[in-house]
């Protein structure tokens, strides 16, 4: 039996709301970030360096604003009630985006197949970043280990003001 | 370093970055920045005993840093790495040194700047491909305006204008 049944096929297109990021972009969120994967380009941090340049002040990388939906604060503790959980993998966050589960049949893995991105703008410090997210397709495939799904994810990454920051496309694999 | 649309031809090799060995220092390090608590990525137990994987996997994400990392050092800051697709086809893992490579397969012209397509990858030191990807990089021509910022795509190619 396949994974594509109607109620599945019937959520491509299927929107998030808009999602606001908790925080702002921050200088110090921004020089973890850089620090963590060694990347020393003074546009990450640098007035003096961004004044003469397109940016004109610091910016964050090309994909940060992928990173700043994390949980607020006054929200439940999710490590909370799992220190004696064998299973707890730490995954701790949505892997839907905002977006409405698919209805699939318990046990269902996910795996992260890929990412295309379009890049129009770098965040600046301080900035607010909004996300909106749909169901862009899901498609069928057999697999060597049965049906799976082909599950594309669009994500717009936007200020607050509405200025296109960056699009996204993730493929994820469920079977 | 200005680089422009005329200075690239299609087989060009862009300048390969390299990063690692990465150890699970440098692998909790990104975990801890992005706020990503996924045990595979810091705890070798859970990884090999329960999730049945060889070892502590490089994140996904970090891997993408590094190949806009590499795209936007060619590209320069006139420059400006409009689309990168990655897939990730294979692990890497705690204590491997990674290369990001990339090479120019196509160039075209719009009115306001030039298109490079490029095709990247991440390899191991065995040379293993573990992130085979295309990218679109805008450069300025020569005696042209400058890419605009923020990227104004060009409408026959789904531009946002």
């Amino acid at each position: 039996m396949g994974l594509l049944t109607a109620e599945i096929r019937n959520m491509v297109g299927a929107e998030s709301g808009l999602e606001v990021a908790c925080d702002p972009v921050e200088r110090g969120a921004v020089r973890r970030y850089v620090q963590a994967y060694m990347d020393d380009d003074p546009i990450f941090y640098s007035e003096e360096k961004t004044h003469s340049l397109k940016y004109r002040v610091p910016v964050a990388p090309p994909l940060f604003p992928m990173n700043m939906f994390r949980r607020p604060p006054g929200t439940p503790d999710p490590f909370a009630g799992r220190a004696n959980d064998p299973h707890f993998d730490g995954i701790v966050d949505s892997t839907a985006q905002g977006l409405p589960p698919l209805p699939l049949p318990q046990g269902v893995g996910l795996l992260n197949a890929g990412t295309d991105v379009e890049v129009f703008r770098y965040a600046r410090h301080v900035e607010t970043v909004t996300a909106k997210s749909r169901y862009y397709s899901i498609t069928e495939k057999e697999s060597s280990k049965g049906p799976m799904l082909l599950v594309v994810i669009e994500t717009e990454y936007r200020t607050e003001g509405g200025e296109l920051l960056l699009r996204a496309k993730k493929t994820q694999i469920r079977r | 370093m200005r680089r422009c649309y005329e200075q690239v031809s299609v087989g060009d090799t862009l300048e390969p970055l390299t990063k690692g060995p990465l150890t699970i220092a440098h692998l909790m390090r990104w975990s801890a920045a992005m706020e990503n608590w996924h045990r595979i990525h810091y705890d070798r137990q859970f990884a090999v005993e329960h999730d049945k994987l060889p070892g502590i996997l490089v994140n996904g994400t970090l891997k993408q840093q590094f190949v806009m990392q590499m795209l936007r050092e060619w590209a320069g800051h006139e420059g400006w790495v409009w689309k990168v697709g990655f897939q990730f086809r294979a692990m890497n893992l705690e204590g491997e040194t990674l290369s990001v490579w990339g090479r120019v397969t196509r160039k075209r012209e719009t009115k306001q700047y030039g298109l490079v397509d490029v095709e990247l990858g991440i390899v191991n030191g065995a040379n293993k491909e573990s992130t085979p990807g295309t990218a679109v990089i805008a450069l300025p021509y020569e005696n042209g305006e400058p890419v605009p910022y923020p990227f104004i795509a060009p409408m026959d190619e789904g531009g946002n204008a």
